[in-house]
C-alpha cells in the first residue's frame, strides 16, 4: 500500500498514546476484566465504548496489565469491570518468558504471576463510558499522561490537516456542484436542439 | 517511540502539513480552481487531439522509505497489543507482509516454511496413498487426519472435504488424476501438484512441513503470512519474523539472475491492527521491557 495513505493512517497511533483513558496505573494491579453483553441494549453501551475508545490507551501505557474483554450473550446479565491487585512482582521471579496462553476465559489465571489478592468491581451498567473511566481511575490511582511537546506540536498539525482538508472538500464539492449545473445546462440545450 | 514527527506528505505536496518543508507549502493551491475557462472548452480540444497512451509500467511502484515512519519490533508490537486489546487471542494473529521491488510479470515466490514457533497447529492433513502401505502408517504417524485412496476421492465428490491440505504419494498420483478432483480441489488450492511439492515421496516429510507449517507466496509483489499468535513474546516473534525473511532471502536468491528480486519493505500488522513499517531493530531505547510485551 501507498505509503503515505498508511502513515496517515498511523495518525491513529497519535490518539493512542494521548487522550482520554491514557494514564498510567499503579503497579500492584495485575489485570483488569471486562464483563458485559455482546449488544448494547440495557445499559451495555458505555461498557463496550470503554473497551472501544479507552481499553487500547490503557494498554498502551500499561503493557504489563492483563486486559481481557469477555462479551456475553446474556443481554440482561450484568456489566462489570474488575480490577485484580497483587503484590508488586519481583523482577527476579518474572525473568522467564510467560508461555503463551490463548484464551480470553476469565476463569483462567495467566500462568507465571502472583495470584490476585484483591479484587474491585466496577458495575458498568446503563453508565457512561467517561464515568466508568473516571470509576477506574480512581480506584486504581492513574496518573494521566502528559502529552510532550512534541506530541502537542503533532496533534496541532492533525487538527491543521484536518480542518484544511474539510475547507478543501468544501471548495471541491461547490466544484462538483457547478460541473454538474453546467453538464445540465448543456445536456438541456443539445438535447432541445435535437429535439426541434 | 520518540515522537518526533517526520515529513510524510512528500507523494502529496498540496496536502503537506505545516511542518513540511516552505518549498512544498508553496506549492499547495488555496483552492484547486482548474476550470475558470469553462469545461466545454476543455472537452472539446480534449476530443478532438488522440489520446496519448501512458506507458504501462513494468514493475511494481515502490515508494521511498526514507521519509516513512518505521518501528522497532518491540514498539510495534506495544502499539499492536494496544489494537488487540481485548479481542479473542486464538482468532487475532500477527502477520507480516514483505514488499518486494519485483516486476509485473515472471515467476513469483511461493514457498512453505516451518517457523520456529508454530502459529496455527490446528491443521487437518489428508495424505493420498494406498491405506495399507507404509507410507499411510507414516503419515498417519507424522499426524495426518485422513489416509487412503477411493474413500477420499468418494468424500471429495460428495462434498465432503475435511482437511486444510493435501499430500499426495508419487505412486498414487495417477489415481488422483483419474479421479478428476481437480475441478473440486483446485479453487480450494488443496488439488496436490509437484509443483508445489505436494506430490512427494517423502510423506513423512510434507506432513511434517505442514503441521506447524506456513505457506505463503508473492501476490501484487508482496508476500503475507501470519507469523505470531497474540501471546508471543518479543523474542518468540524475533525468531519467527527472522526465520521467515531468511527464508524468503534464500527463495530470492535462487531465482535467476535476469529476474532481480529483493526485499523492499518488511511490514509487522495484525488483524485489528495498522501495519506498522519494521526498522530492522529489536527495540528502541524507550520500549518497555520485552516481558510485559507478551501480556494478554
Amino acid at each position: 500500500m501507498n505509503v503515505a495513505k498508511r502513515t496517515k493512517k498511523l495518525k491513529a497511533l497519535l490518539d493512542i498514546r494521548i487522550g482520554p483513558g491514557a494514564a498510567v496505573l499503579s503497579n500492584d494491579i495485575k489485570r483488569i476484566h471486562l464483563d458485559f453483553a455482546r449488544k448494547l441494549n440495557d445499559g451495555h453501551f458505555g461498557a463496550r465504548k470503554l473497551w472501544r475508545k479507552y481499553l487500547p490507551r490503557l494498554k498502551y501505557h500499561n503493557p504489563a496489565i492483563s486486559m481481557t474483554v469477555n462479551r456475553t450473550l446474556d443481554q440482561d446479565g450484568p456489566a462489570t469491570l474488575t480490577v485484580f491487585f497483587a503484590p508488586t512482582p519481583k523482577s527476579s521471579s518474572a525473568t522467564a518468558s510467560p508461555a503463551p496462553s490463548s484464551s480470553t476465559d476469565p476463569s483462567t489465571v495467566p500462568s507465571g504471576h502472583t495470584p490476585a489478592n484483591r479484587m474491585e468491581t466496577i458495575d458498568m451498567k446503563h453508565k457512561h463510558e467517561s464515568e466508568i473511566l473516571s470509576r477506574l481511575l480512581e480506584l486504581t490511582k492513574g496518573m494521566p499522561y502528559e502529552a510532550s511537546p512534541d506530541e502537542m506540536a503533532e496533534m496541532t498539525d492533525v487538527d491543521d490537516e484536518k480542518r484544511r482538508s474539510e475547507r478543501d472538500r468544501g471548495a471541491q464539492a461547490r466544484l462538483n456542484e457547478l460541473k454538474k449545473q453546467e453538464k445540465a445546462l448543456l445536456d438541456l440545450a443539445r438535447g432541445g436542439v435535437e429535439a426541434a | 517511540m520518540t515522537s518526533k514527527a517526520p515529513v510524510i506528505y512528500l507523494h502529496f505536496p498540496n496536502r503537506c502539513s505545516s511542518f513540511g518543508s516552505p518549498v512544498l507549502r508553496c506549492f499547495a493551491p488555496s483552492i484547486p480552481y482548474r476550470y475558470a475557462s469553462g469545461l466545454s472548452r476543455n472537452d472539446s480540444r480534449a476530443r478532438d487531439q488522440p489520446k496519448k497512451k501512458k506507458k504501462q509500467r513494468t514493475e511494481f511502484k515502490n515508494q521511498s522509505l526514507r521519509d516513512a515512519l518505521q518501528f522497532s519490533l518491540c514498539d510495534a508490537m506495544r502499539y499492536i497489543r494496544a489494537f488487540e486489546v481485548g479481542r479473542n487471542p486464538t482468532s487475532s494473529k500477527y502477520d507480516l507482509a514483505i514488499r518486494l521491488r519485483t516486476a509485473k510479470n515472471g515467476p513469483a515466490v511461493r514457498n512453505r516454511l516451518r517457523l520456529p514457533h508454530a502459529v496455527d497447529t490446528s491443521l487437518r492433513i489428508c495424505v493420498i496413498c494406498p491405506p495399507d502401505s507404509p507410507a499411510a502408517a507414516q503419515a498417519r504417524n507424522a499426524g495426518a487426519t485422513l489416509v487412503g485412496e477411493e474413500t477420499v476421492f468418494d468424500a471429495v465428490k460428495a462434498g465432503r472435504i475435511e482437511f486444510d491440505r493435501c499430500i499426495c504419494h508419487v505412486d498414487s498420483a495417477q489415481k488422483l488424476n483419474k479421479a478428476a478432483l481437480g475441478r473440486i480441489l483446485g479453487p480450494k488450492g488443496l488439488m496436490p501438484s509437484s509443483k508445489t511439492g505436494t506430490i512427494t515421496k517423502d510423506v513423512t516429510g510434507a506432513v511434517k512441513g505442514f503441521v506447524g507449517g506456513s505457506e505463503y507466496r508473492e501476490k501484487l509483489g508482496v508476500i503475507r503470512c501470519a507469523v505470531g499468535q497474540l501471546g508471543f513474546t518479543p523474542e518468540e516473534m524475533q525468531r519467527n519474523v527472522r526465520a521467515f525473511v531468511g527464508e524468503i532471502k534464500k527463495d530470492l536468491a535462487l531465482l535467476s539472475d535476469r529476474i532481480g528480486k529483493d526485499i523492499h519493505e518488511v511490514v509487522l500488522s495484525s488483524t485489528n491492527a495498522p501495519g506498522f513499517s519494521l526498522n530492522g531493530d529489536f527495540r528502541s531505547p524507550t520500549s518497555p521491557p520485552t516481558r510485559d510485551l507478551a501480556v494478554l
